[in-house]
């Protein structure tokens, strides 16, 4: 009997462990059996939480279609994303790709060739770098995304009044137009403060104004240094030794810090970081203002592909569609504030779109200003490992005092450490 | 009576299940991560074979023996205060008058039960050039006078990563000491009070030799925990000149940012035979220890 027992108890033991590994798999199956209408269930992964949102006016239009939305907040997304595509095991519709990481997955075979399901048709009207930004190397649409994501300075009205003398936007930015005239003025507003204020955040912003500006990092196999980051490594350095900046690190928490109690007058940051502001009882409403940075910046964006080997194209083609449509863009820039990527939205509410933050500002014409004027880029597999090796040697320099040409060698370095096959001299 | 042991195979059945789980995580990742060693592999198209060219690469890699330099320092910084004060705090909270012990044994362990990822976030924060409350202490205190930027400087940086190591592992390396402790034998204290022993000379001259074995023990522990440094001192960043890149941070990079799987895995072997030395050498450590004793 013992022996018996024994056996029985090891057997399950050893079945609760298998199991364990083994279940949840074969979500999506049996879901498009050829149907030409909309219907049948649509996996989608992605960090975002507000695709969830999106999936539900998806089905509101199309009742007979299900959407699961799986969300993986975080770092780790991009690693199980992969883990999962090379498995080709449980692998979703639809994934979501992060600016900073596009490249690499648009440069793929895991992502489908849009251009072929009639994407071209969908971006004809959108920003030119947000369209861009989803192509491949070979110019194939690869990737879509539902919004833009500029940048302006961010000021507290009364703040900017009390030192710049105005909270006009469009006084202000022309005030700040050049990195020369922010100069000036920020070594006027800390002097005039006794050091407490400061006119921008952090030398930083230059690399997230001008960065998107710059010529790719790598041209034919080989690293390019644009002359211009020369300039701007000596701009951040008058920035950083005259006090012009706060010397607060982007999204560090005196940074955030930063935004509401107007120790920075201008922040330079995203349209999408609303909710770095503290509006507690709709306390900020109204309080805040936009201007146009010296050039269009930009910062982040999600994208969404289809996976190639999805036995539910077409579906997920339908959801790229209504992503990409005015229909779906007007919704999210109603309900979220998160910017459109088809011009045709922007025009159309230039003058009526307000938000609660900002009054009656129309906010969407400086955007739509700085978005017009951000280069359209493709992605590659290098462009922003490479920016943040840039972004930590310069930085190092500048609180160093360093000469550029020696941060430019350390640089080389590194790039030529991190990516041997590249030809760096 | 053939055998005293009673071999039946039953007992395989209760161990199988773990040794199936390590077959299929443990070793599988291990043998697939030696062969990815030898291929070039950035995640989106098939390993290409390229023989030892990654090990090749790996003895020239400046930045890999770095960081290799690096753990060290970190990890001596933190080992030294770690068990000194863990020490000290086990002996006085073993004596017998000192009053509320539970309590102080709890608190102490508590920033072991915190993740090191939060203590990584916390260091990060009170140590911030700009808003950290220990440059806003010390400037009201009047010692310093402008912020100290902390991060910018390699050896405070390393310094802070140390702590953060230190601070987490002081409370558990003080109850393994407190267990040391108690079971050393009343009668030895007893007996040398009876000589008229004074306090420093128990604890110089029957407190610590008796603790040697357990002394070892942590000190054991200690290298291969500290060889892989990783999460805290990534919250905290690589540092001027990649002063606090640990060899498993250097790991991480290569592989998940760089997406270099092939060489990551070199690294990752490398790391390997590094930590396999040390504990040869540890091991053969403790055994001398056994033979003393």
């Amino acid at each position: 009997m013992k022996k018996w027992l024994a056996m029985i108890l090891s057997v399950i033991l050893m079945v609760g462990v298998i199991s364990g590994c083994s279940s949840n798999e074969s979500t999506s199956s049996n879901a498009n059996k050829g149907n030409k209408e909309v219907e049948g269930k649509l996996v989608i992964w992605t960090f975002f939480g507000q695709v969830k949102d999106m999936a539900k006016e998806f089905e509101k239009k199309y009742p007979k279609a299900k959407v699961e939305v799986k969300v993986f907040p975080g770092d780790q997304y991009k690693t199980k994303l992969l883990t999962a595509l090379q498995s080709g095991q449980n692998v979703p519709d639809i994934f979501d790709l992060e600016r900073g990481y596009i490249g690499q997955f648009v440069n793929s075979n895991f992502a489908a060739n849009l251009s072929d399901m009639g994407g071209e048709k969908l971006v004809k009207d959108y920003v030119p770098y947000v369209q861009e930004l989803g192509r491949d190397q070979k110019g194939d649409l690869k990737a879509i995304s539902d919004h833009s994501s500029p940048g302006g300075f961010w000021y507290i009205k009364s703040n900017a009044k009390k030192w710049l003398g105005t909270d006009d936007p469009e006084k202000i930015g022309e005030m700040v137009n050049s990195w020369d005239k922010i100069i000036d003025l920020g070594k006027k507003v800390s002097k005039e403060s006794n050091g407490k204020t400061h006119l921008i955040s952090s030398y930083g912003d230059v690399y997230n104004i001008e960065a998107y500006h710059m010529d790719p990092w790598v041209k034919d196999g080989k690293l390019n240094i644009d002359p211009r980051w020369k300039k701007a490594y000596k701009t951040q350095k008058e920035i950083f030794n005259n006090n012009v900046d706060a010397k607060l690190d982007f999204f560090s928490a005196g940074w955030g810090n930063a935004i509401n109690d107007g120790s920075v007058v201008l922040t330079a940051m995203p349209a999408w970081a609303g909710f770095m502001v503290d509006n507690k009882g709709n306390k900020s409403n109204g309080k805040y203002g936009i201007a146009k940075t010296p050039t269009g910046l930009y910062m982040g964006g999600t994208y969404r592909a289809i996976y190639e080997k999805s036995p539910n194209k077409d579906l997920a083609n339908q959801f790229i569609k209504f992503i990409a449509s005015k229909e779906w863009q007007e919704h999210n820039l109603k309900t979220t504030g998160n910017m459109p990527a088809l011009e045709t939205v922007y025009k159309d509410n230039l003058d009526s779109y307000t938000s609660p933050l900002f009054g009656n500002q129309n906010i969407l014409k400086p955007y739509y200003d700085l978005v017009k004027d951000i280069p359209a880029q493709k992605a590659d597999k290098y462009g922003e490992e490479i920016l943040s090796l840039w972004r930590k040697v310069a930085g190092q320099g500048i609180k160093d005092n360093a000469n550029v040409d020696k941060v430019i060698s350390k640089f080389k370095k590194e790039v030529k450490n991190a990516f041997p096959e590249l030809q760096v001299d | 009576m053939r055998n005293a042991i009673n071999k039946s195979r039953y007992g395989y059945y209760f161990v199988a299940p773990f040794f199936i789980t390590f077959l299929i995580f443990g070793l599988a990742p291990i043998i697939y991560s030696l062969y990815l060693s030898f291929t070039n592999w950035d995640g989106f198209t098939d390993p290409v074979n390229i023989g030892f060219a990654n090990y090749e690469r790996l003895i020239h890699d400046s930045f890999f023996f770095k960081s290799i330099f690096n753990t060290f320092i970190i990890w001596i910084l933190s080992v030294i205060p770690q068990v000194s004060l863990a020490l000290a705090l086990a002996i006085i909270l073993n004596e017998r008058f000192i009053r509320g012990k539970h309590f102080f044994r709890a608190v102490f362990y508590f920033p072991h039960i915190v993740t090191p990822v939060t203590l990584g976030v916390l260091f990060f924060l009170i140590f911030d050039w700009q808003t950290g409350s220990v440059n806003k202490v010390l400037m009201e205190l009047g010692i310093i006078h402008a912020p100290v930027n902390w991060f910018n400087s390699p050896w405070l940086s390393r310094i802070i990563v140390a702590m953060v190591t230190m601070w987490q592992y002081f409370g558990l390396n003080m109850l393994i000491f407190i267990a040391g402790l108690q079971a050393i034998p009343n009668e030895l204290y007893e007996a040398a009070e009876i000589d008229g022993a004074s306090r420093w000379k128990i604890i110089t001259k029957i407190t610590l030799p008796l603790l040697k074995p357990v002394l070892m023990f942590t000190f054991i522990t200690s290298i291969i925990g500290g060889l892989q440094l990783f999460d805290g001192p990534l919250m905290i960043g690589n540092g001027p000149d990649n002063s606090t890149t640990t060899m498993v941070m250097y790991l991480y990079q290569t592989a998940f940012k760089n997406f270099n799987y092939g060489y990551g895995a070199a690294v990752a072997y490398a790391i390997f035979f590094i930590i396999l030395i040390f504990s040869l050498i540890s091991i053969k450590f403790s055994k001398l220890n056994k033979v003393e004793q």
